[in-house]
């Protein structure tokens, strides 16, 4: 069960030791791939709790989300047109709908859990 | 079977988690970086850091600016001061060469120069005079040429070789003249120095020196010199 939060923190270190500078062009491409990689996430945990949550899916799903929106940012970048607006928005818009229906899931649950205690 | 499935989940789930961790962490500590990099003067603190050592920068231009200001005062003064010194070393120089020059008129030092010589001698013995002292030079004969000597110009005059000053005497001593003490004999050699047409012109005026040591029987002798050493007076 602690396995998953103790790659988190060993990613988190990683992370926050590792010295490699990569160009600025480039960090807009890491921003909108963390954007992809939180909607996933956030994506599975309403899975999770709507009961549809299949772990190939989420998966392949995060890591092909990332590496869709870096492209997608590249192509942009490449294309003069600013694609990674488009990415952004997407996620943007899914991230805060998932993150509304966990808080409906966890509200109806938490109320139901309420209801029950009330009646016994 | 259902337990290595779960670890199995578990282990994607940890591997997603440290993909998610590493990116934020990396992409966080980028930010940073950048930030630090585009305004290094964010914080307050370190705004006001900044202010307080601009201002202590200021303050330190300022001064310098003032000191700059004293400097070039300071450096107009000593080439005032420089400039009185050369003048005082003119003058020091000046005095210098006086005191060359007065020194060569006292006999301090050897002197060398344009001259004249002259030289007396006794006459050639003759039987027809009975006196003696007719034919010898006597010290007035000395006198004489030395008296003309100076008149004429001479800055130095020596006898036999010895300096005369303001204050020397020359007796007559018998046989010998005495001058300053030291007994001479004859012939006698003048020296002096000064313009040498001059002084020989004038001992050579008809009715003049010349003439009266000649009418006494002395052979006299004059010549001009390109250069005539007077040695320092002896003692002085």
């Amino acid at each position: 069960m602690w396995l998953p939060f103790i790659g988190l923190i060993i990613g988190i270190i990683l992370g926050l030791l590792t010295e490699i500078r990569i160009p600025e062009e480039y960090s807009n491409y890491l921003s909108i791939a963390v954007l992809a990689a939180f909607d996933t996430l956030f994506g599975g945990i309403r899975a999770y709790l709507q009961n549809i949550y299949d772990e190939k899916v989420f998966v392949s799903g995060f890591f092909f989300n990332i590496m869709l929106a870096a492209s997608l940012a590249f192509l942009g970048v490449h294309l003069g047109v600013d694609l990674y607006l488009a990415a952004v928005f997407a996620f943007g818009v899914r991230l805060f709908q998932n993150i509304a229906v966990i808080r409906r899931i966890i509200l109806t649950k938490w109320s139901t859990n309420k209801e029950k205690v009330e009646k016994n | 079977m259902s337990k290595i499935k779960v670890k199995g989940k578990h282990v994607v789930l940890s591997l997603v988690c440290l993909v998610l961790g590493f990116m934020i962490a990396f992409s966080y500590h980028l930010t940073q970086i950048e930030n630090k990099e585009k305004n290094p003067n964010v914080s307050g603190k370190q705004w006001e850091k900044t202010l307080a050592l601009r201002n202590q920068l200021i303050a330190e231009e300022k001064s310098n600016r003032e000191l700059q200001k004293e400097l070039n005062q300071k450096q107009d003064m000593v080439l005032k001061n420089e400039k009185e010194l050369s003048k005082e070393a003119q003058i020091f120089l000046n005095l210098a060469e006086d005191a060359e020059k007065y020194r060569m008129f006292l006999g301090k030092v050897k002197v060398q120069g344009k001259g004249v010589k002259v030289t007396l001698t006794d006459g050639a013995y003759d039987p027809k005079e009975d006196n003696i002292n007719n034919y010898l030079v006597h010290e007035h004969h000395v006198f004489k040429v030395v008296n003309e000597l100076y008149i004429s110009g001479a800055a130095a005059v020596a006898i036999n070789g010895q300096r005369l000053t303001s204050h020397s005497y020359i007796i007559c001593n018998g046989p010998v003249i005495t001058v300053d003490g030291i007994e001479h004999p004859a012939p006698f050699t003048i020296t002096a120095i000064g313009d040498p047409d001059v002084l020989s012109s004038s001992i050579n005026l008809i009715g003049g020196v010349k003439d009266q040591l000649v009418n006494d029987n002395i052979v006299f002798t004059l010549e001009k010199d390109d250069k005539i050493v007077l040695n320092p007076i002896l003692g002085s």
